[in-house]
């Protein structure tokens, strides 16, 4: 009886089940490894791919500044130049797509979030102590948040 | 001694079993030659698979590049973040821009927070030289910090320190990822692959700087991703562009901008990064923080 290389049949079995592991593992490979791994590294390349996929919330200063410019001007001359729109005014990406969709208004106690006294604040900033300094209702009635040095 | 003839006696019976023909046509069927055939076939069938994934991958290479937003490419960009804490006036802002941003999931879960120290005088007498350090997080400062627990004139120092993903150039977060989820960006961004992670929260625990999470919303591990699908659109990470007070600086190493913010930061600062000793190379780097600081 003549076998591969004269091999004892137990030895031919084992190496006939070690190429069908190898074998099984290549073929599980081909068909489970996402074609985008290791085309940066040892991960899936596309997953960069679907990240930067998702919508934004925030529109950004710039997409305020293509209708409302002359508010921009206003705030870059005061000490409130370093404010992002969307600091006071809530996340406008959905405004900024359709004008006709209003601003989310959910941000509430814009002034005293920054300017309400706390020790821990460096100590250039500007704070008030709101229950000492004024007792009415509103910032804006003394205040204009766009060009902070005005009185109105 | 096991005696040399035994092969004889046993070749004698094979051989007067030979000639009958019943018995030839199962060893012609497995010769050398035909199994040195099969063997060969299924390797060659192994190869062309391998060569057919390869020809698949590169194909769909193709067409992935084809369908993503165009003008990207992560290899010719370097996203660094630095921090400026004499600057954070802990307004919160941004912790509350990130939830918004990326949808974090409401309650104990943050991308970024704020952290407030305090650092307490020392007792008369005591021959220390700094007090008591006290840290507290209030909602991730995402509505402020309410009074400090200590009298104003126990207070030796305090301030606000903004937290984050430290973008790790040796990230551990990486290294014990047991599926390749989590990875190192060509850009700088640490970031996870959400089809790929499978909750198993490794690297929660190996994050030294607490800076990940278990989503309750959809079980994998979340954490900044310096807001990856602005800074491809060029735009800056939300809670860099709601900063009003500029302590969070952003910008691109590969790709500086005029007066670049980054640059200047790096010019104007003498930088650290947090808790040096792990040997994590943090690519966030702070100015402006006590040794309390972790």
């Amino acid at each position: 009886m003549r076998r591969p290389f004269n091999m004892p049949p137990q030895v031919v079995r084992i190496c006939l089940l070690a190429i069908g592991i190898v074998a099984s593992y290549l073929v599980a490979r081909y068909f489970l490894t996402p074609p985008s791994f290791r085309q940066y590294g040892w991960y899936r390349g596309e997953a960069l791919v679907e990240l930067r996929q998702r919508d934004t919330v925030f529109a950004g200063k710039k997409a305020c500044e293509e209708c409302h410019g002359d508010e921009m001007q206003k705030l870059a001359k005061g000490s409130h130049k370093t404010l992002s729109c969307e600091a006071c005014h809530g996340p406008a990406q959905g405004h900024a797509d359709n004008p006709d969709v209003a601003v989310d208004k959910s941000n509430t106690g814009v002034c005293l979030r920054c300017h309400e006294a706390n020790p821990s604040r460096p100590k250039w900033h500007k704070q008030v102590a709101s229950k000492s300094h004024y007792t009415g209702s509103k910032c804006t009635e003394c205040h204009v948040p766009h060009s902070p040095g005005d009185v109105p | 001694m096991i005696p040399p003839e035994p092969a004889g006696p046993m070749k004698t019976t094979r051989e007067q079993q030979t000639p009958k023909p019943v018995e030839q046509a199962p060893c012609s069927q497995f010769s050398r030659r035909n199994a040195l055939g099969k063997l060969g076939a299924s390797l060659v069938g192994v190869f062309a698979a391998a060569a057919a994934r390869t020809a698949k991958a590169a194909v769909q290479q193709l067409l992935v590049s084809s369908s993503a937003p165009k003008g990207y490419d992560p290899t010719k960009h370097s996203w660094r973040m630095a921090v400026d804490a004499n600057k954070c006036i802990g307004c919160g802002l941004c912790a509350e821009a990130c939830k918004k941003e990326n949808h974090v999931p409401e309650g104990p879960y943050y991308r970024t927070w704020i952290e407030r120290y305090i650092i307490t005088r020392p007792k008369a007498g005591s021959g220390e030289a700094r007090g008591e350090v006290l840290v507290d997080c209030p909602n991730g400062g995402m509505h402020g910090f309410p009074e400090p627990p200590v009298a104003k004139e126990d207070i030796l120092h305090s301030f606000f320190v903004p937290k984050l993903c430290n973008l790790c150039e040796h990230s551990p977060c990486v290294q014990v990822c047991p599926v390749g989820a989590t990875f190192d960006a060509p850009d700088g961004a640490v970031l996870i692959d959400p089809k790929y992670c499978i909750g198993c929260g490794f690297c929660i625990q190996a994050c030294p700087y607490g800076c990940r999470f278990l989503s309750p919303v959809t079980k994998t591990a979340e954490k900044c991703t310096l807001c990856y699908h602005r800074i491809t659109r060029g735009l800056k990470p939300a809670c860099v562009e709601i900063c009003p007070a500029e302590a969070r600086v952003f910008g691109d190493l590969k790709n500086p901008a005029p007066n670049d913010p980054l640059q200047a930061f790096y010019e104007n600062n003498r930088v650290q990064a947090l808790k040096p000793h792990l040997g994590t190379e943090p690519r966030v780097l702070y100015a402006g923080i006590d040794k309390e600081v972790r």
